[in-house]
């Protein structure tokens, strides 16, 4: 996709000592130009006149189109190409952060199945302690006991939440890779303009994330995101084939 | 005999939550974090009565585990049902056609979930 593609600074230097040489060359065939019309003139050739003046426009047109980038353009390309290296450096700050939640929740979850464990297991006790109790308060325990015990096995479900929460950060950070991806290549381009049809189309790395989508809610937000009117059908929560 | 669940995922926290319920419904669960150390489980001589696995994985993946699983010695005919975020019809299709016994899409309830797996193994 990005074949040919030149490092970013490099690519740019380089591009513009090749700019400054022939700056130099066009603006010496300008000068020579115009001198040959002077002279021209003053032996009372008019054609000849013409033809450099011709020269010198065509000087002046490929001094337009091939010659040096002014100053103020250049500083311009190296503030988008600085940048372009901060909304990397953003970028890898967002991941950091994602995964920094994901192994906060991931903890914190780890810690919660462990806990919840544990009530459970005191709860099996306490309901074995009541049936060797003959009391009437003892006979209220064991309902109380299963209640907590349905709780748990609830509680224990909901920490699933954890495992999506994270596979959706890990797909934001795939987006951000993406995005990454195009940033260095657009950095690689600033300074050559000539190869700037290889650069990749961003709307097509847009569309490719869709197939990296796992969820239907991505695949709806992609969507959304895209200003379509699709949705897809959840399907069956629990399927037997 | 208490039946015995094969619990596969890279999600520890998946794991262990999904034991605590199966274990506390009764059954027996065995867990492994990869397909490979699946696969090396069940090669050293587990013999689940069901096996449940999630599909996107580091390196062997869930669809990939099934089709291994079912080529393996004794494992031939071992349901296996697919816990994962993954909603697509299309990946639902080749869990199918890699002979999944089924598919439970995250966050599955847990009354959903022993629902299904006690429909598979109706003796427990």
């Amino acid at each position: 996709m990005t074949g040919g593609v030149k490092s970013g600074r490099g690519g740019l230097f380089a591009a513009n000592e090749r700019r400054a040489r022939i700056r130099l060359t066009v603006l010496a065939g300008i000068l020579l130009g115009a001198s040959v019309a002077a002279a021209t003139v003053f032996n009372g050739s008019i054609i000849a006149a013409l033809a450099s003046l011709g020269g010198i426009s065509l000087g002046y047109l490929l001094g337009r189109k091939d010659g040096p980038m002014p100053a103020t353009i250049r500083s311009r390309m190296f503030r988008v190409a600085d940048d372009l290296a901060q909304y990397r450096a953003f970028t890898r700050l967002l991941r950091d952060q994602g995964a920094r939640i994901t192994k906060t929740t991931g903890d914190a979850a780890m810690a919660l199945v462990a806990g919840i464990g544990e009530i459970d297991a005191s709860v099996d006790r306490l309901r074995a302690l009541a049936e060797r109790i003959a009391s009437r308060d003892a006979e209220e325990l064991g309902p109380l006991a299963d209640a907590l015990g349905a709780s748990v096995v609830e509680m224990l479900g909901q920490l699933q939440f954890q495992d999506v929460t994270q596979q959706q950060i890990d797909f934001l950070a795939r987006l951000s890779l993406i995005v990454d991806q195009h940033m260095i290549e657009l950095a690689g381009q600033l300074g050559d303009r000539r190869s700037a049809d290889r650069i990749g189309d961003f709307k097509d790395m847009f569309n490719k994330a869709l197939d990296d989508c796992v969820m239907t809610s991505q695949r709806e937000d992609h969507h959304v995101a895209l200003g379509l009117d699709l949705h897809e059908s959840n399907g069956l929560k629990v399927e037997l084939f | 005999m208490p039946s015995t669940i094969f619990l596969v995922d890279d999600s520890a926290t998946i794991l262990m939550s999904m034991e605590a319920i199966l274990r506390k419904a009764g059954f027996i669960v065995a867990k492994a974090a990869s397909g490979e150390d699946a696969v090396a489980t069940l090669q050293g001589g587990l013999k689940p009565n069901l096996m449940i696995t999630d599909i996107h994985m580091p390196g062997m993946n869930g669809i990939d585990l099934i089709r291994k699983v079912r080529i393996m010695p004794g494992c031939q005919f071992v349901p296996i049902l697919v816990v994962t975020t993954e909603s697509q019809q299309a990946k639902r299709d080749e869990a199918r056609a890699a002979k999944a016994t089924g598919w439970l899409v995250k966050p599955v309830q847990p009354d959903d979930l022993l629902k299904v797996v006690k429909q598979i193994l109706p003796n427990g």
